[in-house]
């Protein structure tokens, strides 16, 4: 009865019965399952001996653990170690003269300054573009709409000829390595609320070509401490970072309210609503190595904003040497 | 009648077919064994950053270049030791240390606002990891992290090593609306953290807690009295906001780490 | 002898009725949530500035509303179905089985409170607050105790085979639960575990595979094994298939945990026991696939009619790949890859939405049509709701394992200047047009559950006031 009760092909069930007609057949499990079931048993064998597999305390192979030489001695140090190996060698041929070069020198040279901007890409974006914008746009351009809640810019832009603390090779690369905190006092105990709409009035029309028209202005810009860290040009002076008041390039707000905000407040001036410019510093804590912030200045400095020390600007071009160099490195960089 | 006494697979299968209390216990033992084998071992092993009673880390002994154990006490900061004493003179790469009463609060909002869904914080021994996040992460520098935080999808980047990247201020930007800095993000919008207070009761608490846990527990040289009396005072006025940027500010600049040191066998 | 007794029993079914019933809505709350997050990985603006909606606290509430709400209240009906009607018997407590229900859906409620709350204990699969998870373990129990009683009241001679499985869910979950738990209350709201680093993360991922590997695969074996053989009428293929992949099952599962921590800051060794076991476990899977669908051989033709069955046995499809797919990312070099990539949301879904889904969509239907002792209201419907399944379960697949393959790569390419090729965020934006497409697949998911509903309430109301239902077993 129940047996042959509902089996197909003669195959039997197993003779039990649940819930009127649920039975197994007796069929075997097939050939290519029960094989495959003991190679799994090996497999999970043989593993066991080719990687650290066995609860001790180094992460050697079974039989290095128990002092015999071991079958395979991976661990994913050793691994590490092998593919880093690889990436070096291929990048040896540039990195190691960079270590003792000089970021002008490197500038100078077409092939590594090549490189050094093909390496510069993640390194920026990864690190520098949060505040400075995908190459150094500055992030109002990258699209941002600070103009919603804020202006300004989260940082200067890098892609600009008007540098705060510099535009040579050799600033750029202090900027990156020391970091950078201008500091502009505040002025709201210094001056009257008037003198402040005042010298921000000036501040404003020397940005638009005509300070003169200010007179009020420019009395207090003149007798007030601006020049000390503007220069009596109002141009800015590289050592303090202090911004050049003559452009139309605003780093912060640009509108009269803005400007008299900056005036007021200051900028890292320690008062609540200072203006906050803080650049990192990367060598702190070693977040990059100093052939990185190397790379990275030239990189800044190719945006297009770099001043020469010299009248001529080094310009890159990949030559013909250095482009075979590129398919010679391409083979082992690949992973 | 019939072959249904016949038993096609073992007299034991069998047995244990027919007894609910036999088929019990054997399932019970099958599905113990693997989690022990597994488990137990990373309590008692070294290179699993279980402090240990006796502060050993079972005989963790990371080989320097010269082949010679590098004191742990380099690794893991030991106030007694140290050339500082206190958390609030704890210098990065003195070792790792537990949090300070504002990370405490600011690590609360990191698993509130489960963080840990789209961040990593485990850099794993890669040399693209290694060129994008930095060194990469070893146990001791989780030993204090009660409920890990290492986070299992990447949906944005890691966070192990973020501690001085970027300025407090980038970071409150960022937070409050990241596609105002980062356009392409998809992380959402924690303004409101700027707006509430942190909760200085529960931050207390949870310093008490981590004193009192059975495995790595924070020691009481660290989590003095005296800190956690006045630790109400250093968090008093903060927005979970401060709270949780100091806790960003802390990730990965504890250890200093030299190259070519193998810090995980 | 068994078979006969079997007809004549009374069967306690109205606690089996409301779990399906949950069963269903949870299915159509679960995925909708689903569909919401991935929306708003797809259009950040989405988590529209209310704390409580934001990604990072509706993420929890998906995984918990489809995993406990869903899957656990169809594990529950079909658990207590099974149970009785193959031990020939009534449940040893339905008193109890009523605790468990209505205890199991207030947990369900408060973690729909506590979660957009933010309360979470920071660990996946596991967030609820800490007294909430006490509830857990006492209803858990309940339904354990209950259920493994009622085995012992059986009238036949030997366990059936699902009953091995559900067995073994119980007493690993209860494992799971009670040891990845554990943690130090800081206040009614917040709870730290009282693990830490590599133990606590061992532990998580004993936890967080095993949930997966003795919940939505074990238990949902357990049913496949009932269902199956019942709606095509046929016996298992294999007795002895059944026994050695229950066992090599059960054994080998709980060894799996490590593969979730490759490379991390475990020693080797744990990684590599993952892995091993991990390879190992795809023959034992197959077992219970091929079983399942070997079941059918001599009946294929039943497909072309009978829809119910064409959930049960493209699950099977799934479950198979899922298991192909899981053990090959648990290799190192391959999870060195996959790792933290969406790569792992395919894998998930993969078996979430093509297995786990699948099994319960058929067994509810079979469900329905047994206790309430009628039709469906449209078989037609039933077969919409299969194609809809299918083709939203591939739409999610497909797009995340490009996408996460996709990723995995672009983080670790490196051009032939030996430096790496794409930001971070380059591979943030190459994800946009697959997280679109992955909440398209899902939202056409989501219609599929819908329909089901739909199907469910117009046959409840067209069979009327329910009839005993030990009628129904008659007509099994
Ligand atoms: C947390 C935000 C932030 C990050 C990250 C950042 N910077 Fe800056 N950076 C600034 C700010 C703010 C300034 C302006 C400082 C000031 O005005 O005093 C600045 C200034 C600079 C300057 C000087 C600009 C000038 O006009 O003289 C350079 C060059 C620079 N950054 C390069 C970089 C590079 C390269 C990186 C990445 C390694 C980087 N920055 C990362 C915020 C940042
Ligand atoms: C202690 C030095 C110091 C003094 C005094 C000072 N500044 Fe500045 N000022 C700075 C620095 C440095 C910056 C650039 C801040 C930055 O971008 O990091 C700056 C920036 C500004 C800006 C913003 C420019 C922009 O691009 O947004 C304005 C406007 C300005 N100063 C006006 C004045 C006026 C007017 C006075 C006098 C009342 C004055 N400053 C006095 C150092 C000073
Ligand atoms: C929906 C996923 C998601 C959630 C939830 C999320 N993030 Fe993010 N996060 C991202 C993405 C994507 C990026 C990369 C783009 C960017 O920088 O915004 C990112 C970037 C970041 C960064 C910059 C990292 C770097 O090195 O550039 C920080 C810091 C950060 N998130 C912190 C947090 C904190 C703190 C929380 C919780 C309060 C959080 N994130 C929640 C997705 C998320
Ligand atoms: C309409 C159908 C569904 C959609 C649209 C959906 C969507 C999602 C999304 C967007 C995530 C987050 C992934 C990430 O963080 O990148 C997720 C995670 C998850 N979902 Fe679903 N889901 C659906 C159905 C299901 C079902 C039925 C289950 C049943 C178990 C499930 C289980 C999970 C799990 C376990 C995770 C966590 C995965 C991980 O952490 O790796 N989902 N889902
Ligand atoms: C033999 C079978 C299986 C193996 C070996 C396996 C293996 C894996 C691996 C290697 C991962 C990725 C871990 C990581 O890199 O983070 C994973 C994740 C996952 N798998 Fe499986 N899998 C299997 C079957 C299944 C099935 C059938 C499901 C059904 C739902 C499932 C659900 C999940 C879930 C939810 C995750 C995500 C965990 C997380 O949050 O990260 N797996 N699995
Ligand atoms: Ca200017
Ligand atoms: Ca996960
Ligand atoms: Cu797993």
């Amino acid at each position: 009865m129940s047996d042959n009760h509902n089996s197909a092909g003669g195959v039997p069930t197993t003779g039990h019965v649940w819930d009127d007609d649920l039975a197994d057949y007796v069929n075997q499990p097939p050939k290519w399952w029960m094989l495959g079931l003991t190679a799994s048993a090996v497999w999970v064998c043989l593993y066991f001996l080719m990687y650290p597999a066995v609860p001790m305390a180094t992460s050697g192979t079974f039989f290095e653990g128990i002092g015999l030489p071991g079958t395979g001695k991976w661990t994913a140090i050793k691994e590490l170690e092998g593919d880093q190996k690889i990436l070096d060698d291929a990048r040896s041929k540039w990195e190691n003269k960079l270590k003792d070069m000089t970021p002008a020198a490197i500038l100078a040279d077409a092939d590594l300054s090549e490189y050094v901007t093909r390496s510069g890409k993640v390194l920026f974006s990864d690190n520098c573009a949060a505040c400075h914008g995908q190459n150094g746009v500055g992030t109002e351009q990258a699209g941002a709409k600070f103009a919603v809640r804020e202006q300004g810019l989260m940082a200067p832009r890098l892609n600009d000829d008007d540098w705060l603390f510099g535009g040579k090779i050799d600033d750029i690369h202090t900027s990156i390595v020391g970091g950078r905190q201008g500091m502009m006092t505040g002025h709201k105990d210094s001056l009257s609320a008037q003198q402040i709409d005042d010298v921000a009035k000036y501040v404003k029309a020397m940005s638009e070509g005509n300070g003169d028209s200010e007179a009020a202005g420019k009395k207090v810009f003149a007798e007030s401490d601006c020049t000390a860290c503007h220069g009596a040009d109002a141009k800015g002076v590289a050592a303090m970072g202090s911004a050049n008041l003559t452009d139309k390039i605003w780093r912060f707000d640009g509108s009269l309210e803005g400007i008299k905000h900056t005036i007021t407040y200051g900028v890292n001036s320690g008062d609540a609503n200072a203006r906050v410019a803080i650049m990192p510093n990367f060598t702190a804590g070693g977040k990059l190595s100093a052939v990185e912030m190397k790379k990275l200045a030239v990189y800044v400095y190719k945006f297009g904003g770099g001043q020469a020390e010299a009248p001529v600007a080094p310009v890159a071009v990949v030559a013909p040497e250095a482009a075979s160099a590129v398919d010679a490195a391409s083979a082992p960089a690949a992973k | 009648m019939s072959d249904h006494d016949h038993i096609y697979s073992t007299k034991l299968q069998d047995k244990i077919e027919r007894s609910t209390v036999l088929m019990f216990v054997f399932t019970a033992v099958a599905v113990a064994v693997g989690g022990i084998v597994e488990i137990v071992p990373l309590f008692y092993l070294p290179n699993t950053g279980m402090a240990g009673g006796d502060g050993t880390f079972n005989n963790t002994q990371h080989k320097d270049l010269q082949g010679n154990a590098i004191p742990m006490d380099k690794i893991v900061w030991n106030p007694t030791t140290s050339a500082h004493k206190t958390l609030a003179d704890w210098q990065p790469g003195d070792g790792v240390r537990p949090y300070t009463a504002l990370e405490t609060a600011g690590r609360h909002v990191y698993i509130r606002e489960g963080c840990f869904l789209c961040h990593s914080q485990m850099i794993r021994p890669f040399r693209d990891e290694k060129d994008r996040y930095g060194h990469y992460s070893i146990a001791e520098e989780s030993m204090y992290d009660h409920t890990y935080q290492w986070g299992s999808k990447r949906t944005g980047p890691d966070l192990a090593r973020l501690a001085g990247k970027y300025s407090d201020e980038w970071h409150r930007k960022h937070l409050k609306y990241p596609r105002d800095v980062v356009p392409e993000s998809v992380m959402p919008n924690f303004f409101f953290l700027d707006k509430n207070p942190v909760d200085v009761v529960k931050t207390v608490k949870t310093m008490e807690v981590m004193t009192m846990m059975p495995f790595n527990p924070v020691p009481k040289t660290i989590y003095t009295d005296a800190y956690i009396a006045g630790a109400a005072k250093e968090i008093e006025g903060k927005t979970e906001m401060d709270a949780v940027i100091a806790y960003l500010q802390s990730l990965g600049n504890h250890v200093k780490f030299e190259e070519g040191v193998n810090y995980r066998d | 002898m068994e078979a006969k007794q079997a007809t004549t029993v009374k069967y306690d079914m109205d606690v089996v009725r409301w779990f399906t019933i949950a069963a269903i809505i949870y299915a159509v709350v679960g995925t909708l949530i689903g569909v919401y997050v991935a929306s708003e990985l797809a259009f950040p603006f989405l988590n529209f500035d209310i704390p409580e909606i934001t990604f990072g606290r509706l993420r929890p509430l998906h995984t918990n509303a489809v995993i406990f709400a869903f899957g656990g209240c169809v594990l529950m009906a079909t658990g207590f179905y099974i149970v009785q009607r193959t031990g020939a018997t009534k449940l040893w407590s339905n008193t109890m089985a009523w605790f468990t229900f209505i205890g199991w859906n207030l947990i369900i409620v408060l973690a729909v409170i506590t979660l957009p709350l933010g309360l979470s204990s920071g660990k996946e699969y596991a967030e609820l607050p800490w007294w909430v998870d006490i509830m857990i373990a006492v209803v858990w129990l309940s339904y354990g105790f209950n259920y493994i009683m009622t085995i012992g009241i059986r009238k036949t001679s030997h366990i059936y085979v699902s009953n091995w499985f559900t067995m073994g869910m119980i007493v690993m979950i209860t494992y799971l639960h009670v040891v990845n738990s554990l943690a130090i209350p800081v206040d009614m709201y917040t709870a730290y575990s009282i693990y830490s680093g590599v133990q606590d993360a061992m532990i998580q991922w004993w936890w967080g595979h095993n949930a997966v590997g003795f919940y939505l695969t074990g238990g949902f074996l357990g049913i496949m094994y009932y269902f199956i053989p019942k709606q095509s009428g046929r016996p298992v293929f294999s007795y002895r298939l059944s026994v050695l992949h229950f066992w090599t099952l059960t054994f080998g599962y709980v060894w799996l945990g490590a593969h979730h921590l490759q490379y991390t800051a475990l020693p080797d060794w744990t990684g590599s026991l993952g892995a091993a076991v991990s390879l190992a476990m795809i023959i034992p899977s197959w077992g219970g696939a091929m079983n399942g669908m070997m079941t059918l051989s001599g009946a294929w033709d039943k497909l072309r009619t009978d829809y119910i069955l064409r959930f049960l046995v493209t699950a099977m499809a799934f479950y198979a790949m899922s298991t192909f797919d899981g053990p090959v990312m648990a290799i190192k070099s391959v999870n060195a890859l996959s790792h933290y990539t969406d790569w792992t949301v395919g894998h998930v879904h993969a078996g979430a939405l093509g297995w786990m889904s699948m099994i319960s969509f058929g067994a509810l239907y079979h469900l329905v049509k047994k206790l309430w002792n009628t039709e469906m209201y449209s078989d037609k419907l039933v077969n919409i709701h299969f194609w809809i399944a299918l083709i939203g379960a591939v739409t999610y697949i497909v797009a995340m394992w490009v996408s996460g393959i996709m990723q995995g790569l672009m983080w670790r390419d490196y051009d032939e200047y030996g430096t790496l090729t794409y930001t971070f965020v380059e591979s943030v934006s190459a994800m946009h047009p697959y997280y679109v497409m992955r909440a398209v697949g899902g939202a056409i998911f989501n219609l599929g559950t819908w329909i089901m509903l739909f199907n469910v309430v117009m046959t409840i109301r067209q069979a009327g006031a329910v009839r005993g239902v030990n009628a129904v077993a008659a007509r099994a």
